[in-house]
């Protein structure tokens, strides 16, 4: 595969007669083996870490003595050290390995420079360790999606600079004349992240803002890690393996560029809904309120875009493992955005806030939307950069069905438990110590579908390092795909 | 101090933000907001057409047609 050798030659094209031709899309695939490989594997094992201090956090909700006498295992710093563990471990890695996996295919471009990944790769993994190795015994900033503590951030800045930077390089080496609508999401993702992380740090950590304004400062980044961040990276899954797993065109390309711009337009101010109620300028509130609701637009968009796709299409659920997770993920996206917008009305928060429905309004978004779709990524990317099938068909199904009742019993159960509260918290009536025993059935069945979900965690893992380890068998010549040449079966 | 830093965190936002509106006005100016069609078949090519389904459960792929 063509390979610049000097990576300030990168930045210009015109320097690089050579990669003018338009790349294979088996070549692509070939040349982000290495990198996507470590990603993926690191997102792996951090979904497995972040899944048992899941589980430790859940238990100890409703029995609170269990590991009790712990002290790096209290709920505090479990509870954090899952969030970090799944959101800067497991979401981040997989949403890299699928970024530059799509940004090569979608540009045509080989992916060079594979080294300055891998480097990222490993800053970013070892900062994260640090991070949460650093909450574990204490070192938490005590700041809402930024507890990893100053010593750790450093290194996510490196890693972070890298990966920006070899995103730039691919785009700019495109050979393809349109920019799908993938690649604006990504680009923008790409983009929005460090100028989130920077402010972010420097507003709360360096130099804290004194006051409601840390406050604001808090929401405006941990909701945008999700909206400017996570959701592109999702939806850019979507809109490349939703048509291409189908071999049909997505229904209305108009509507998804209308999407996508409206997304950018409206997304940056909704975080501040999370203060309703707070002592807050009545505006600034009222802005947050009116942003969310915009928000319907590109989520409704995206819905009926998505859904006129698959319509006719149904059938195809029962073939491809792929598709079963981006679907389920991607109606999940406007199901959790549409009850996002809900929750951002005055009302509605009066009830909702302070309470389980935040959680499982969360995990809606981050589980049953991001990472469905991260785990159809995966079962599509896997067999196409190590040229196998998966292992066992039994294993994606059992993952599939353990995760999907899983989440599914956690959303509903949690915000219906949440609503209980809610209004029992509100009712001067009922002591305070009554309203919380009164959660302990919903939390209970939070620990059952926790306990779901990390049976399909495993399955997965298994099935992931089973196709890992697994050699490739003699007649596997044309595996999933799979479209490839002869030549490029035989050179690996 | 603080407003230093305050400083520097506007500059930065009224910078994303003016991207972003060029960003608008060059996809417009370059095109990318016309033919849209054309741009829905770009992800397509000749060894993956449009009307191949391209994902399977392991070992359930049915017979292609000879390449």
């Amino acid at each position: 595969m063509a390979s610049t050798p000097n990576l300030a030659a990168s930045f210009d094209p015109a320097t690089s007669p050579d990669l003018v031709k338009r790349a294979e899309l088996s070549e692509i695939d070939a040349s982000t083996k290495a990198p996507a490989l470590f990603f993926l594997i690191s997102a792996v094992l951090w979904l497995l870490v972040g899944t048992a201090f899941a589980l430790i956090s859940s238990f100890k909700l409703h029995t609170p003595g269990f590991l009790g006498d712990i002290e790096w295992l209290t709920f505090g710093r479990a509870r954090s050290a899952h969030l970090n563990a799944v959101i800067y471990g497991w979401s981040v890695n997989a949403a890299f390995a699928v970024s530059f996996w799509l940004m090569a295919r979608l540009s045509r471009s080989v992916l060079r420079h594979s080294g300055l990944l891998m480097i990222a790769g490993a800053f970013w993994n070892i900062g994260v360790t640090i991070g949460i190795t650093g909450i574990l015994i204490g070192d938490s900033t005590s700041i809402e999606w930024l507890e990893m503590p100053p010593y750790a951030t450093p290194l996510l800045f490196v890693a972070y600079a890298l990966i920006g930077a070899w995103a730039l390089i691919t785009f700019r080496f495109g050979k393809s004349g349109h920019i799908y609508v993938s690649q604006w999401y990504l680009l923008a993702a790409l983009f929005w992240f460090p100028w989130l992380y920077s402010i972010a740090q420097i507003m709360l950590i360096i130099e804290p803002a004194r006051g409601t304004v840390q406050a604001l400062v808090n929401w405006w980044f941990a909701h945008n890690v999700l909206g400017l961040w996570f959701t592109p990276i999702g939806l850019a899954a979507v809109y490349y393996f939703l048509p291409k797993v189908l071999g049909k065109p997505i229904h209305s390309y108009y509507l998804s560029i209308l999407g996508f711009w409206s997304l950018a337009l409206f997304y940056n101010w909704a975080g501040v809904h999370h203060l309703i109620g707070g002592p807050v300028p009545a505006w600034v509130l009222s802005a947050g309120i009116a942003a969310s609701f915009m928000m319907a637009i590109p989520v409704i968009v995206t819905g009926i875009n998505h859904h006129m796709t698959m319509v006719g299409s149904f059938g195809a659920l029962k073939y491809s493992p792929t598709l079963r997770f981006i679907v389920f993920g991607a109606v999940s996206y406007t199901l959790t955005s549409l009850i996002g917008s809900l929750m951002a009305d005055r009302q509605v928060s009066e009830v909702v806030h302070f309470t389980h429905f935040t959680v499982a309004h969360a995990h809606q978004g981050m589980y049953a939307f991001f990472t469905m779709v991260m785990f159809g990524s995966i079962y599509y990317i896997l067999p196409r950069i190590l040229l196998k099938e998966w292992p066992s068909a039994m294993l994606i199904s059992l993952h599939f069905w353990t995760v999907v009742i899983g989440i599914t019993v956690y959303v509903v159960g949690l915000s219906i438990g949440g609503i209980k509260q809610g209004l029992e918290m509100n009712n001067a009536d009922i002591p305070f110590l009554q309203v919380v025993a009164n959660t302990i059935p919903y939390l209970l069945s939070r620990s059952m579908s926790g306990m779901l979900m990390t049976i399909g965690h495993l399955a997965f893992a298994v099935n992931f390092a089973w196709m890992l380890i697994r050699p490739r068998a003699s007649q596997d010549t044309a595996p999933t795909l799979f479209q490839n040449p002869p030549e490029m079966e035989v050179s690996r | 101090m603080e407003w230093v830093f305050y400083g520097i965190a506007f500059f930065v936002s009224v910078l994303v933000t003016g991207s972003a509106v060029y960003a608008l006005y060059w996809s417009s100016k370059k095109g990318q907001l016309r033919d849209l069609e054309q741009g829905a078949l770009s992800i397509f090519d000749d060894k993956e057409p449009v009307g191949q389904p391209t994902d399977f459960f392991p070992g359930k792929r049915p017979r292609r047609k000879a390449p």
